[in-house]
């Protein structure tokens, strides 16, 4: 164990980091759900514009307007980059140590105390860089003064302090399991319901007409406004493409349904006691053994190579298409004079915005994203379920401590056994999971087919776990009692 | 010493020409295996979910309404 | 280490064999000391869990990320003061937005 160890940088910076304390005891199930609910809605709230942002328009757009429904990031907001930097952080962190690329030895409270410091220093580090790639591309505007800088460098550094901090509330036992997903989740429904319901008018045109945010809404609006005539509204409510229209909205509910089934799809292993004679009962394996993450992953990989793109195009060469670096990776056209829409070979990596537009001017992208989401996901997938604690040899470890054995096999032969389903499950799970996200993403939705299989799956994950957590408190919550619902989770 | 290492190498491709049709074999075989909800517990986990997905969307949508005015203010 | 220790420590006999005979490096005996070496390090690698779950501590499990197990040393807060200083953060920058519009200019 001698030598440089990566988790040892930290070690400097341990008096400034700040911690969230453990709880002295088990949380109440109501608490936390009262804790996990705060810290989400204190993250939605902290959506508030940015101070100090140039006030005329930016030449600069979105690079990543696409990807920002997977990370809850909200554009030119103090949630510029959402989670990305905590999920990125942690899903790189945990996968180099288990690929044994970082050196840890997660036996000792030590190691593992440092390992966790260097995953939110490195997530503190990505908000540190993104900010100010950010702010050098000319994002914020044009020659900003050295005050705005600082002002902007506070504010989303700072940001991003507030959602690792609440995150990790959420993660150490005051809310349910895990901070990311839950944070993710919940914005993800907020959107969604935002997308749908959103009253909310923004300007669509010079005239200063205003369309409501939200698809349904909109519709109702469209029938009895004075501009438009009776169809046209209709129209306008399931084809308009500066705002959340009707068809994408089915399309989002569609894919939910679907992530419904899938999470339904499970190989049932028989399974009996060997304490016990006739207690037999099933042990289920999941087809979507690993969740979401796989397809989060595959999207942390596409944002890191959209954002070096962003730097090299952007802030290196202005994104001027005669210089050699545009020639080589593409440049950046204004869409809508709101998005930044890359070209080729860049735009190889990115969803089209609408699927007939797709299909005549990029068709080379439906075969290498997918490709590329696909390889991600299956590797990632292939790897994931063998470190994460739950691979066959785990799970034939907790059969033999819980006293049970697959039936027709000696308590040897679980973990083989078991090893021929749990790849296999995770692999093709992953598969499945990334066809549904990335046939969404090929119709248009900009991120938002991604966001609702992450979404959804995630909830799941959560929901086995709160409803694992509810029958441990003995199913006493005041709250389940006022919501009627006892025992539904 | 250099035909095993080539006839290795060879194979090597073959493995990787084979393994996605291996997969995709293994994949519909384990789909197979699983066993489909049937529409009574699909429906049922539908309203969970979606219960669940709308009214924390709906609380979180309460939260963003808050912004409406915050941007009025300081627009 | 260990193994190299003890190899060094010959009984006297076979001490003098090895001297007489000289085998020469390589051979059975090398291969089999680097298989078991290999073995070793291999049951080590199986030993040393990948993450913190599998080292039975909590973690990220299958299909859920988790990043924050232990109580790390470091600037300890409490989590309702987390939750306050991140609303308190909120308005300080809802109000120095208000402080730019009063004063007419971005500072």
């Amino acid at each position: 164990m001698a030598g440089f160890r990566l988790i040892d940088v930290v070690k400097p910076f341990l008096p400034l980091l700040p911690e969230v304390e453990i709880p002295y005891e088990k949380v109440p199930f109501d608490d936390k759900i009262v804790y996990t609910i705060i810290a989400a809605l204190i993250y939605i709230f902290g959506q508030v514009p940015l101070a100090g942002v140039s006030k005329d328009e930016s030449t600069v757009k979105d690079p990543i307007y696409f990807l920002r429904g997977v990370f809850a990031a909200e554009p030119k907001t103090l949630m510029e980059f959402g989670i990305f930097p905590l999920i990125c952080s942690g899903l790189i962190m945990q996968l180099s140590a288990a690929l044994r690329l970082i050196k840890v030895n997660f036996k000792l409270q030590h190691d593992r105390e440092l390992f966790q410091s260097l995953t939110k220093m490195f997530a503190l580090l990505q908000y540190f860089v993104l900010t100010n790639i950010f702010i050098v591309s000319g994002y914020y505007g044009e020659n900003l003064t050295i005050v705005q800088i600082g002002l902007l460098n506070v504010q989303l550094v700072g940001a991003g302090l507030v959602a690792i901090l609440l995150s990790e509330i959420i993660d150490k036992g005051f809310g349910f399991a895990s901070g990311n997903m839950t944070i993710e989740t919940v914005v993800i429904a907020t959107n969604l319901v935002s997308d749908t319901l959103g009253i909310a008018q923004i300007k669509v045109d010079e005239e200063g007409n205003t369309e409501a945010r939200g698809s349904l809404i909109n519709l109702f609006q469209g029938l009895r406004s004075s501009n438009k005539t009776f169809l046209g509204g209709i129209i306008s409510s399931f084809n308009r493409d500066y705002l959340p229209n009707l068809n994408t909205t089915f399309v989002v509910l569609a894919i939910g349904a679907a992530i419904c089934y899938l999470q339904c799809l499970r190989v049932e292993l028989p399974i009996r006691s060997t304490k016990a004679r006739g207690l037999n009962n099933v042990y289920p394996i999941r087809l979507l053994h690993t969740g979401a993450l796989p397809v989060v992953f595959g999207y942390v990989l596409l944002t890191i190579i959209h954002l070096i793109a962003f730097v090299l195009i952007q802030c290196i060469a202005r994104n001027d298409p005669s210089s050699i670096i545009c020639k080589i990776f593409g440049h950046y056209e204004s869409v809508n004079n709101l998005l930044y829409a890359p070209t080729f070979p860049l735009s190889l990596l990115t969803p089209p915005r609408s699927f007939a537009n797709g299909l005549l001017s990029q068709p080379l992208t439906f075969v290498v994203f997918s490709a590329f989401m696909l390889f991600n996901a299956i590797w990632f997938a292939s790897k994931w379920q063998a470190i994460s604690g739950s691979s066959a040899r785990d799970l034939a470890v907790q059969f033999k401590e819980q006293g049970i054995t697959l039936v027709g096999h000696r308590e040897q032969s679980v973990a083989r056994e078991l090893g021929k389903v749990v790849p296999v499950a995770s692999t093709t799970g992953a598969a499945i999971l990334t066809v549904a996200s990335v046939g969404g993403e090929f119709l248009g939705l900009k991120g938002k087919a991604a966001a609702m299989v992450i979404g959804v799956t995630s909830a799941f994950s959560l929901l086995e776990i709160i409803s694992v957590d509810y029958q441990q408190s003995g199913g006493q919550s005041a709250l389940a009692q006022v919501l009627g619902a006892p025992g539904r989770f | 010493m250099a035909k095993p290492v080539e006839k290795s190498e060879n194979n090597q491709i073959d493995k990787l020409a084979e393994a996605p049709l291996e997969f995709v074999k293994e994949g519909s075989q384990f789909l197979n295996k699983c066993k489909k909800p049937d529409t009574k517990e699909y429906v049922k986990i539908v309203r969970a979910v979606g219960i669940g997905f709308v009214s924390v969307g709906v609380i979180g949508y309460a939260i963003k309404l808050i912004h409406i005015p915050i941007r009025y203010l300081i627009v | 280490m260990n193994t190299n220790y003890n190899n060094n420590i010959y009984p006297l006999n076979q001490l003098r064999s090895i001297m007489s005979a000289a085998t020469p490096p390589g051979g059975q005996r090398t291969l089999q000391k680097r298989r078991q070496a290999q073995n070793a390090k291999e049951k080590q690698l199986k030993q040393t869990p990948a993450s913190t779950r599998q080292a039975g501590h909590g973690g990220s499990s299958n299909s859920i990320l988790k990043v924050y197990t232990d109580e790390a040393n470091g600037l300890r807060v409490d989590p309702l003061v987390v939750l306050f200083l991140a609303v308190g953060f909120i308005f300080s920058v809802v109000a120095l937005h208000v402080v730019a519009k009063v004063t007419g200019k971005i500072f």
